[in-house]
This record gives structure tokens, sequence and C-alpha cells, in this order.
């Protein structure tokens, strides 16, 4: 299954992630950035395996990234 | 007037030590227009910069000028309530969420150019909420002048119950948009400048295609929407006469170096004025020295009256100037002004020009006089020696060490 990796403390809250997939990308309140539905921290970088289903979606989203925070994972 | 120097990093805040600034501005988190370029300083850090600055007697102020959205709102809330506690002077901003926080949290605040503040009306809606307002970028100097004369006469007063203080920008790099509003890095690269994320694709090269006939346009200067930088040193008599009382040098993407040369030119033109000893000679001086570090070439701005901007002919900088890494400080000793540096990359011989930075040194520039290797002094030290340099001012442990050179675009034009 494929997984996402995201860089979360290069976040700059663009919001753009949330607009694209809502169902695996969240705003979060208390400091601004985005966080990853699911995701597990390991050494500064949240993970989170995926169904593949969600794929195209998490691609379109790490494509918009404005800081490329977020790699996808085969 | 007050010099405001562009902290993005340990090594630059140093640098505008030195170099005489009378106060600062930084930004902290993702909330402040430097969020790709200035190294990332945290609300932690916030208590340590504005200790290291009260020790000099230097004035902080933190920016939180980015667009916000409601996702912000806590974040703005922690950082307003930081710079509370640590004793931050003021917080600039042009977001009315910013506002309406440091109102509530009562903490000072100034008006950023994002706010493109170009009229007194602008200034007395503005002096509701702050004390400093820093006026758009493409203002005349004449427009300046009579904005502060009219805050005398209209008595504008901000909340501290003082007459409202006027800033400009006085040096470094200009936008293409009206007080940095574009939306060109949103469009390409999805990248917000608004958010900090500008990606300065305006700084490229561009051609014109007429679609009818898929011919390209020639234009002369293929640098069109590449702005060069303010530089107002020339004219910073005029510029003291608006009355101003501050002025703002940009920079916070930029290296020690930059921040060290731009501020202490600034900051002996400043003192010239005031003693009366502004003159051409020292003017070409200073030029001459904010020509060797980052620039794309100077011009006065929108101060003077221009019709048009005038564009860079370069794509990065005209500098002359470019610093060439070449190795660590291991050891520094201090009672015999002796360092111990081993070469990384490239040589080094007596004669170089030196430039030492690090987070406590700031920068330091030297020259190579006296130079040991193990079996004694050496003229010349190759990649991979260690080395002993008399170096005078004190340097650190970990400092970065660099040698001067000229740039191609130095000796092209030399040539």
């Amino acid at each position: 299954m494929p997984k996402i990796l995201h860089h979360r403390n290069k976040c700059i809250g663009c919001n753009l992630c949330y607009e694209i997939w809502p169902l695996r990308w969240r705003m979060s309140r208390a400091d601004g950035k985005c966080t990853l539905v699911d995701g597990m921290e390991k050494k500064g970088v949240w993970q989170a395996v995926i169904p593949d289903a969600e794929m195209p979606m998490n691609e379109k989203a790490a494509a918009a990234c404005p800081v490329k925070i977020i790699r996808l994972v085969r | 007037m007050e010099i405001m120097a562009p902290v993005g990093s340990w090594e630059s805040l140093q640098a505008a030590i030195q170099a005489g600034a009378n106060s600062i501005y930084f930004g902290v988190e993702q909330l402040n227009m430097r969020v790709k370029s200035a190294a990332s300083l945290t609300i932690e850090d916030i208590e340590q910069v504005v200790q290291r600055c009260a020790e000099h007697n230097i004035k902080t102020y933190l920016t939180l000028n980015t667009t916000m959205y409601d996702h912000d709102r806590q974040l703005v809330g922690s950082i307003v309530k930081a710079c509370k506690a640590a004793g931050v002077d003021a917080i600039i901003a042009s977001d009315f969420a910013v506002f309406n926080e440091c109102k509530k949290q009562g903490v000072s605040l100034h008006i950023s150019t994002q706010a493109n503040v170009t009229n007194i009306d602008a200034v007395e809606f503005f002096a509701a909420y702050a004390d400093v307002i820093v006026l758009s970028r493409e203002l005349t100097l004449k427009q300046v002048k009579e904005i502060v004369q009219q805050i005398a006469r209209r008595n504008i007063c901000g909340p501290k119950g003082e007459l409202v203080r006027i800033e400009i920008f006085a040096h470094g790099a200009l936008c293409m948009a009206i007080s940095g509003k574009c939306y060109l890095s949103l469009d390409s690269n999805n990248s917000s400048a608004n958010r900090g994320a500008c990606v300065q694709n305006c700084r490229h090269r561009y051609k014109v295609t007429d679609l009818d006939s898929g011919k390209e346009l020639e234009i002369d200067n293929e640098y069109i929407m590449s702005a060069k930088d303010l530089c107002t040193i020339d004219f910073l008599d005029k510029v003291a006469e608006t009355g101003v009382a501050v002025l703002k040098i940009e920079g916070r993407g930029r290296s020690a170096d930059y921040v060290y040369t731009t501020v202490k030119c600034y900051r002996e033109a400043v003192d010239a004025l005031e003693q009366g000893a502004y003159t051409p000679q020292l003017v070409a001086e200073w030029k001459e020295r904010l020509n060797t570090v980052f620039n794309r070439g100077f011009w006065d701005g929108y101060y003077l009256g221009r019709e048009l901007g005038e564009w860079s002919e370069v794509d990065g900088s005209k500098a002359t100037q470019k610093k060439v890494f070449i190795g660590k400080i291991r050891k520094y000793y201090p009672r015999i002004g002796v360092a111990e540096l081993l070469l990384e990359s490239g040589a080094l011989a007596t004669g170089d020009e030196l430039l030492v930075m690090g987070p406590q040194t700031g920068m330091v520039e030297d020259k190579v006089v006296t130079m040991h290797l193990d079996n004694g002094p050496v003229q010349q030290a190759a990649k991979g020696s260690l080395v002993a340099l008399a170096i005078a001012a004190p340097v650190r442990e970990g400092d970065k060490l660099y040698k001067l050179v000229a740039t191609e675009y130095a000796q092209n034009t030399a040539s």
C-alpha cells in the first residue's frame, strides 16, 4: 500500500492540500499548519499508509504544495 | 532617524548589532513574508532575540505580516502573547486580524507597507491602532513630506498619545507589484507571495509572443518585470528633509554580510547628516561598498518622481564581490588572536580577503597576513590543510570562513 511522507514543520499553512483532499488533510487550529489525518510521527516526518484509491488526490495535493513537503511512496 | 535592520538568522542579527542598527525586525514561524528565504526562527527564539538586542539598546519588531486565514488565529494569538512576554517593541502587520489581536493584548503595532498607505486619511484611520506607519514604497518624497507635515498639522496621534511616526524603505529589493501585493508566484507555482512564499519568478527573463502571428516581440530589456534595488544613500539629505522617523532596510532573506555592509553604510550616512558631514565623496564611497554585496543594480525607486521603473539587467546580483566557502573554524585562541581552520574547499594565500560568519560572531572581515602549517609559516595552503591563522577579532568554533573574490560581473565590467 502506498505511503505519504509529510515534512510538517516546513508547512506554511496555505490550505491547498486541505482544499484538494479534505479526507486526508486538515488545518490545525493549534499551529496553523496542515495535519496528515491518521499520520504517525517518525523523526520529525509524519507518515500514513493510504489505500491505492486515494493516490490520485494526494498526488494532486503533493503537486500543488508550494513548499513541496508532501512525498508519496509506492 | 532610526535605522531598522533586517534579521533573518542569528548571523544577521549579530551583523545588525555590530553595524550599529537602532532597531531590527524579524519574523517567526510561517506567518511572515520570508518563509522561503529566511532561516526559520521560532516562537521560542523571540525571547533571545529581544535579550540580545536589549543588551545593545536596540529595539525589536516582529513581522506578522502575511495574509491571515481562520486557521491561523490561534498561532497569531500565541505569537502576540510571546511578543508581549518577551518585550518586543511592536508587531508589524497588515491584516486586520493582527491589528485586533494586538489591541486586545495591548501590544504596540506598526502598519506594514503591505497595507499600502498612500495618503493622510489612511494614516488617520490607522492611527487608532498604530504609532508607526510604513508608507507605500511607490510614493514620491514630496508626497511623503506632505503626509508627515499633515500629521503634525492635524495632530494625528497613535495609541501612545504621541504624533504618529512615519517609516519608509531606504534600501533593498523592490517588487513589480504595488506594495508587494503580487499574484504572479501563486498563479505560476501555487506559491503565494502573500503567504511569504514568493518564488521570485518576476526576476527571470521573458519573451512576449503575439499569439495571432506567432511572432516573438523583442524587448530591449529582457528583465522587464524585475525592478532594480532601491538605494537612497545618495539623496539621504532629501529623505531627511521629509521628516520621516524610521529608515527600513529590506533583506531578511539576505546574508549577514549584506546586512552588515548595508546597515553600516546607512549608519555612517545618517551620522554624517546629523554632523553636517554628508559629502559627495562619502556618498561615492558608500555606494562602492554597497555594490560589493548582493544587489540587482541600484535606482532611486519612486521617491524622486520617475514615471517608470528601472529594470534590472541581470538575473541574479550585480555585486562586485562574492564569498566562497573555504572551511570552518575548529578552535580559536583569544589570547594570541589565532584561529585553527580546516581548509575544506579551495586554497588560501596570504593577502586573501576573509569573511567569518557565525551565530554569535555575526560578521568579521579580515585579511590573511600570517598563516602557519605544522612545519612553520607558509604563503599558501591547499585544500585539506589544517591552518593556524591570525584573526584579531574574536571568532568562534564552528564559524564559517569565506574568501572574498571578485564576481564575474565585476571582472566583465572591468575588462
